[in-house]
C-alpha cells in the first residue's frame, strides 16, 4: 500500500495549486501561463507604443511555442505519474474479483434479500435508514416487528445512561423465559444497581444494603457464591480502596457495559432471533477470506482439470472460528463421509464412533467388529446410534 | 481466519474497485484538463502565427494587432481560470477521496487480530459500503444517500458513478445513443485496451434506426462515416448492415429480423454496464452478493434445513438467508466438529462429549453443571430422558 500512497503524494505535488508544494521538472502550468501572459502584455504595450517590429512578432510565436512545450511537458509528467499510480494499484490488487453467473436473481431471492437488509437496519438500530429503505423498496415489514426493535433500542439507550429500570421491567416480565435459558440477566441488572449504590460518592451504604435485602436476596439459590462476594465487598468502600482490594473487578466498567450485549442477546432470543445480526455474520465470513479461499480452491481444480465431483459442495474446507460453528458435523474417521440420516454415526462398545456403513464393512463373522482405534471387539447389535 | 489473524489477502480481494474508482475519476479530470489546454493553446498559437505572417507581408495595422493580442490574453486568462477551477472543484477533492480510501485500507493492515474492536468497526463500515453498492445497482438513490449520510461514509462510496450510469442507461432506455457515445469517446483509449466493442454496437444501432425509418441515404452516409472504420474487426457485421437496407423492418428473414429486434436496446444497456464496470474493475455482481456467496457456502450444512437440528444463532437457519443459501453449494468438511446443543461450545479433549443411554450427546461441562444443581441427575433437553450422571458414557471422536 505504501507504494500507492507514495505515488499519490507525487501526483498531488505535481497538480497542487499551491506553489510551495508544487514540484516537478517542468515549471508549474500556472507559472508557464503567467509568464506567457507577461510576454503578451509586454508585446501589446510595445505595439501600442509603436516600438514593435516584425521579428518580435515572429519571436512571440516562438515564445508561445516554447511555453506550450513547457506545459505539455508538465502534463506529460502528470500523465506518467498517473500511469505509475495505476501500475501500483495493479500490483497492489493482483486478483480481480471473480465473475459469477447472476446470483440471487429470482424474484423470490431478491425479495428475501431485501427483507434481510431491512431487518438488518432495524436490528442495528438505524430506524431512519430502515424507514427510507423500506419505503423506497416497497417492502412489507410487520409494524409490530419494527416497534419491537424500537423498544430494544430504547432499553439499550437507557442502560447506557445507567438506567436499568426499563431493562428490569422487561426481565421481570420475561422471567420464566430467562430461567428456561438459565440466563443471569436479571441478577446482573440488580448487581449493577447495587454496585452503583455501593460506589457512589459519598457511598450510600444504607441504601445499598436495603437494595440487596430487597432484590438480591431472591437470587440466593442460584448465585450464592457471587452474592457472598457482593456483600463482602461492603467492607472495602469507597471506590479508591476497593480498586486496591480483591474486589477490584467489581469497580470495572465492564460490570455495567456487559449488560447491553447480554440484554440484546436475550431480547433477540425471546423473539426467536440470533445473537448477532445474521447479515453481518455472513458478510464478515465471506469478506474475511472465505471467497478468496473458495476461488483458490476452484483455480486449483481447474488447473488439475479435475471437475469437482460434487458440484453441490465446495471443493475445499473454509475454516471457521469456534463462534461460527453452529452445528455438529460428523465425518466418519474411516470413510471420511459426512453422516446422514441413512448413514448415521454409531458408537461401539468402546466409545469410538464410526458411520453405520463403515461399521457394516468392518464387521466379520457373527457380527463381530474390531474397533480400528483400540483393541476392543464388540458386536454390531451393541452399537448405539448417537445424536449430536 | 480461525487463528484470529486477519486474512488480508482475502479482505483485499474485494477492495480493488474501492481504490480504482476514484483513480478513474481523476484520470477523467486529467483528460478534461488536457483537452482544454490543447484547445486554447492551439488557438493562441494559430492567432500568433497569423499575426507573424501578416507582419512578414508588411507592417500590420497596430490596432488590429492589439486586438489580436488582447484576444490571446483573454484565452490564456480563461485557460488559467478553467484549470484552477477544475483543480479546486473536482481535482483536489478526487485526490482527497483517493487518499482517504488508501488510508482506510491501510488502517486494516495495522490490525493484528480479527478479534480487534477496530476490525469489527471496519467490517461494519464495509458492510455498509456493500449495501450502498447493492442499493445503487437497484437504482435506489435515496436509500444509498441515506445509508452513506447516516454513517458518514460518503467519500467511501460511489454514488456519483452510479448516477452517471443511471443517466446514460435512462437515455438508452428512451432509445438515445448520444450519451453512451459521448462516454465512449471520453474513455476511448481505456475501452480500446479492454477490447470493448461497445462503440461499434452503439453506432450499429443508430444505423439500424435509420434503416428502420427507411432513411436509406442517411444510413449510407452514416455507415461511411462511423461503421467503415471498424472494417478490420467487424467486416461481416458491416456487410450485414449494408444488406439490411434491402429488407423492411417487418422482415422475417434472419439475421435482418434480429437486427431490427428492439430487444437489442436492452442488450446495449447490458453491454454498457459491463463496459463501465470493467473500466472501474467493478464486478458484474454486487459486492454484497459475492460476500454472501462466500459466507453462506462456508456455513451451509444439510442440518440447517432440518427443523430438528436448526440453530437459531446460525445465519443459514434464518428462513430468509436460508432461502438465499439454497442457491449456493454446501460447505465441505474433512474433520468432525461436535457442538454441544446445550452450551453451544465445541467439544474437545478438555470438554469431551458424553452420551445418554439413548444416544443423545452433550458436552461434559454442560452436563456437570446440570448435575450440580440437580442432585447428580441429568436430563436430556431433546428426548426428555433422565438418568444419573454416572450412567453417561464418554464418546470418542477420532
Amino acid at each position: 500500500m505504501d507504494a500507492t500512497l507514495k505515488e499519490l503524494v507525487k501526483l498531488e505535488q505535481l497538480t497542487s495549486a499551491h506553489p510551495p508544494i508544487n514540484k516537478g521538472k517542468a515549471p508549474a502550468i500556472s507559472d508557464s501561463l503567467d509568464s506567457l501572459l507577461a510576454t503578451l502584455h509586454d508585446q501589446k504595450q510595445r505595439i501600442q507604443e509603436g516600438r514593435s517590429y516584425e521579428y518580435e512578432l515572429h519571436g512571440l510565436a516562438k515564445t508561445i511555442e516554447l511555453r506550450k512545450k513547457e506545459i505539455d511537458d508538465r502534463q506529460k509528467e502528470v500523465y506518467n505519474s498517473l500511469a505509475r499510480y495505476g501500475k501500483a494499484l495493479d500490483k497492489r490488487f493482483p486478483n480481480a474479483l471473480p465473475t459469477y453467473e447472476p446470483l440471487f436473481a429470482s424474484e423470490e431471492a431478491e425479495a428475501a434479500l431485501e427483507r434481510v437488509v431491512a431487518m438488518h437496519f432495524l436490528r442495528t438500530g438505524r430506524f431512519s435508514t430502515a424507514e427510507t429503505f423500506i419505503e423506497e423498496f416497497g417492502i412489507d415489514i410487520p409494524s409490530h416487528l419494527q416497534s419491537q426493535f424500537i423498544d430494544l433500542y430504547r432499553i439499550l439507550t437507557a442502560l447506557r445512561n445507567q438506567d436499568i429500570a426499563p431493562a428490569l421491567e422487561w426481565a421481570t416480565r420475561n422471567r420464566s423465559f430467562l430461567q428456561s435459558r438459565s440466563s443471569p440477566l436479571e441478577f446482573y441488572l440488580h448487581r449493577s444497581e447495587y454496585i452503583r449504590l455501593l460506589l457512589s460518592s459519598p457511598p450510600d451504604l444504607q441504601r445499598a444494603i436495603s437494595y440487596a435485602n430487597k432484590h438480591l436476596s431472591l437470587f440466593f439459590t442460584t448465585h450464592a457464591p457471587e452474592l457472598r462476594r457482593l456483600m463482602a465487598a461492603l467492607m472495602f468502600v469507597p471506590r479508591e480502596r476497593m480498586q486496591k482490594s480483591p474486589y477490584e473487578d467489581l469497580t470495572l466498567p465492564a460490570v455495567h457495559q456487559e449488560l447491553e450485549p447480554m440484554f440484546a442477546t436475550e431480547f433477540s432470543a425471546s423473539l426467536g432471533m440470533s445473537k448477532q445480526a445474521p447479515l453481518r455474520v455472513v458478510a464478515d465470513i465471506g469478506g474475511g477470506g472465505a471467497l478468496a479461499r473458495i476461488e483458490k480452491g476452484r483455480k486449483i481444480m481447474r488447473e488439475r482439470r479435475s471437475e469437482w465431483s460434487q458440484t453441490d459442495e465446495l471443493p475445499i474446507e473454509v475454516p471457521l472460528p469456534p463462534e461460527n460453528r453452529y452445528h455438529s458435523i460428523f465425518a466418519c474417521p474411516v470413510s471420511k463421509d459426512q453422516s446422514t440420516e441413512q448413514n448415521p454415526p454409531m458408537m461401539m462398545a468402546c466409545g469410538h464412533v464410526v458411520s453405520k456403513d463403515s461399521l457394516q464393512k468392518l464387521s466379520k463373522a457373527k457380527g463381530i467388529v474390531k474397533c480400528p482405534y483400540c483393541p476392543v471387539e464388540s458386536t454390531l447389535n451393541t452399537a448405539l446410534r448417537v445424536y449430536f | 481466519m480461525s487463528n484470529g489473524k486477519v486474512n488480508l489477502e482475502g479482505v483485499m480481494l474485494f477492495e480493488q474497485p474501492f481504490a480504482r474508482v476514484p483513480f478513474e475519476n481523476y484520470r477523467k479530470v486529467f483528460r478534461t484538463s488536457q483537452r482544454v489546454i490543447e484547445r486554447e493553446l492551439t488557438a493562441v498559437q494559430a492567432s500568433s502565427n497569423d499575426l507573424a505572417k501578416r507582419a512578414k507581408l508588411g507592417s500590420p495595422d497596430p490596432e488590429e494587432a492589439v486586438k489580436s493580442i488582447d484576444a490571446m490574453i483573454g484565452r490564456v486568462e480563461g485557460l488559467k481560470r478553467k484549470l484552477s477551477d477544475l483543480q479546486d472543484t473536482v481535482g483536489s477533492s478526487t485526490q482527497d477521496v483517493m487518499r482517504e480510501r488508501l488510508q482506510h485500507l491501510m488502517s486494516i493492515e495495522e490490525v493484528y487480530s480479527s478479534k480487534d474492536g477496530d476490525y469489527a468497526q471496519w467490517e461494519e463500515i464495509r458492510l455498509d459500503r456493500w449495501l450502498v453498492d447493492w442499493v445503487l445497482r437497484h437504482g435506489k438513490e435515496r436509500s444509498a444517500r441515506k445509508i452513506a449520510q447516516e454513517r458518514d461514509i460518503e467519500r467511501l462510496v460511489d454514488i456519483e458513478l452510479f448516477m452517471d450510469i443511471r443517466r446514460i442507461e435512462d437515455a438508452l432506455r428512451s432509445r438515445s445513443c448520444a450519451e453512451a457515445l459521448a462516454w465512449c469517446s471520453e474513455n476511448k483509449s481505456a475501452l480500446r485496451k479492454l477490447k470493448s466493442t461497445l462503440e461499434f454496437d452503439l453506432r450499429l444501432q443508430e444505423y439500424i434506426e435509420l434503416a428502420r425509418t427507411r432513411k436509406t441515404r442517411e444510413a449510407i452516409a452514416y455507415s461511411r462515416k462511423h461503421l467503415v472504420s471498424w472494417q478490420d474487426t467487424h467486416i461481416t457485421q458491416i456487410q450485414q448492415a449494408s444488406a439490411l437496407l434491402a429488407f423492411p423492418p417487418t422482415t422475417n428473414c434472419n439475421p435482418y429480423k434480429r437486427l431490427y429486434d428492439p430487444t437489442r436496446w436492452s442488450n446495449l444497456i447490458l453491454s454498457f454496464r459491463l463496459a463501465i464496470f470493467n473500466l472501474n474493475t467493478l464486478p458484474s455482481e454486487p459486492l454484497l452478493h459475492l460476500a454472501l456467496y462466500g459466507g453462506l457456502s462456508s456455513l451451509k450444512l444439510p442440518t440447517c434445513y432440518d427443523h430438528v437440528t436448526k440453530n437459531v444463532d446460525c445465519p443459514v437457519c434464518d428462513p430468509w438467508l436460508g432461502r438465499l443459501a439454497e442457491e449456493v453449494p454446501f460447505s465441505h468438511h474433512v474433520n468432525s466438529t461436535i457442538v454441544c446443543r446445550m452450551s453451544g461450545r465445541i467439544m474437545d479433549e478438555d470438554n469431551p462429549p458424553m452420551a445418554f443411554p439413548n444416544g443423545y450427546v452433550y458436552s461434559r461441562e454442560a452436563l456437570e453443571d446440570m448435575a450440580t444443581w440437580n442432585d447428580g441427575k441429568v436430563k436430556c433437553p431433546r428426548s426428555g430422558e433422565e438418568c444419573d450422571f454416572s450412567k453417561l458414557r464418554k464418546v470418542y471422536i477420532s
